[in-house]
């Protein structure tokens, strides 16, 4: 590194002295190798900037749901977590189990300002509150997926396979295990919960006719079709409940 | 983790372009606060943007191993001395880079030329000119000292200007 790439250097990272500022000034005048450097430097630097793109409406409802979620699992399997203390290692135990409990203490406390913060910030969130806890979870989640910009339009005729948005979530609601799946079909997107246990129908929903155990019910801007079988399937989607059900027969569910 | 939301548009940043091809950048901040959430216990305080964009890198590194990608091994340098009119070839005269870049800016264009740094170089521009990391923050978050940041964020803008306009003349030839 010769003089000019010291004072270059110096001079990018604001650290030249008002003298040294003023030499270098001077020097710039004179020097074709170190004004173009630093014409270029600001060129890459204006160009690198244009990159910058705003974040995506919903993905911090996304992500405070999906900590939501990760607390609440691990609120309920902390204490089963905790390994049995022999006598031998009974103060690592303790120690164990203390960290086991503020963990979890953690977890309740991230859970409720998270579940605060999506009711709060999420369209229609408070009208999961006299839902089950269960059907609430997957309510809410369906709702912090972004509505598609032109409105879902999705439609029984669609040709196109669905495809998978995202990972799979796993939540553990009232000890109900269920894992939640996002697909996107023909430009709507549709969570689809399965249980082995099947999703407590709301006093609010309908019965499908002729579909047994099936009910339906509408949340904010979703609605919801659950179909109670040896699993439990529960779809929430901004589809009309009239199409709901050919949506639902078009998501795997595996 | 209330501390970490402000810290939400850095991550994204950085999320955008450091994941790889299949990976949803979406998915990666997702997964950095998952990750931070669940190693918050370990978090011995500092700086909670670095702690975060350490976090985004690693997940993206260990994600794109795991689908078998070779994310890190962009061949910048033999692409960038393909191109036409690479810096050994163009002569002194040739027009000033910095007003061609300027003229034409193009921000898939800029995609494109950002993609052919070199690894290093592309990290500390991503870091500190897209992400908005301070030099420190970003040596922090790649693990190197503050002014070798300093000097591949310089190199990198140079030649990503050098590129950008280089693919501005050669768009304007027959």
């Amino acid at each position: 590194m010769d003089n000019h790439d010291r004072l270059l250097s110096a001079f990018l990272a604001g650290e030249l002295s008002l003298e040294a500022a003023r030499r270098w000034d001077e020097h710039l005048l004179e020097c074709e190798r170190c004004w173009r450097a630093v014409r270029e430097d600001w060129a890459g630097k204006q160009a690198a900037q244009l990159m910058r793109q705003p974040v995506p409406s919903g993905l911090a409802d996304r992500v405070a749901f999906a900590v939501e979620v990760a607390a609440a699992e691990r609120s309920v399997e902390a204490p089963q977590a905790i390994p049995r203390a022999s006598p031998r290692h009974g103060r690592r135990a303790t120690r164990r189990r203390r960290r086991s409990w503020r963990l979890a203490a953690a977890g309740l406390t991230v859970a409720s300002v998270a579940a605060g913060l999506i009711v709060a910030l999420v369209p229609g969130a408070h009208e999961t509150t006299d839902l089950p806890a269960a059907v609430a979870a997957v309510a809410r989640y369906a709702q912090a997926i972004p509505a598609p910009a032109r409105g879902p339009h999705w439609s029984p005729r669609v040709p196109a396979a669905p495809i998978e948005v995202g990972r799979p979530a796993r939540v553990v609601v009232g000890g109900q295990r269920i894992v939640l799946r996002t697909w996107r079909l023909g430009g709507a997107e549709a969570v689809v919960a399965v249980s082995g246990r099947p999703f407590p129908r709301p006093t609010r929903a309908r019965g499908v006719s002729g579909m047994g155990m099936a009910w339906t019910a509408r949340v904010g801007r979703l609605d919801l079709y659950c179909l109670n079988g040896r699993t439990s399937e529960l779809v929430a989607a901004p589809v009309p409940a009239a199409e709901l059900a050919a949506l639902a027969a078009r998501l795997p569910t595996g | 983790m209330d501390a970490t939301i402000p810290c939400l548009d850095a991550v994204w940043q950085v999320a955008r372009l450091t994941a790889g091809e299949g990976q949803e950048p979406e998915d990666l901040v997702q997964e950095t606060y998952l990750r931070a959430y669940a190693a918050f216990g370990s978090y011995r305080g500092g700086d909670m943007r670095a702690w975060l964009a350490t976090i985004c890198l690693n997940v993206a590194r260990s994600q794109a191993r795991r689908r078998r990608r070779r994310l890190w091994e962009v061949p910048g340098g033999s692409l960038l001395d393909a191109l036409p009119g690479s810096s050994a070839e163009r002569a002194d005269g040739a027009a000033d880079v910095a007003d061609v870049v300027i003229a034409g800016l193009d921000a898939d264009e800029v995609a494109r030329c950002l993609w052919l740094l070199p690894e290093p170089q592309r990290m500390c521009i991503v870091m500190m000119d897209v992400a908005g990391y301070t030099a420190r923050e970003a040596a922090e978050v790649l693990a190197c000292p503050r002014g070798t940041v300093l000097a591949r964020v310089h190199r990198g803008r140079r030649k990503l200007a050098q590129l950008l306009a280089e693919a501005g003349v050669s768009h304007g030839q027959p």
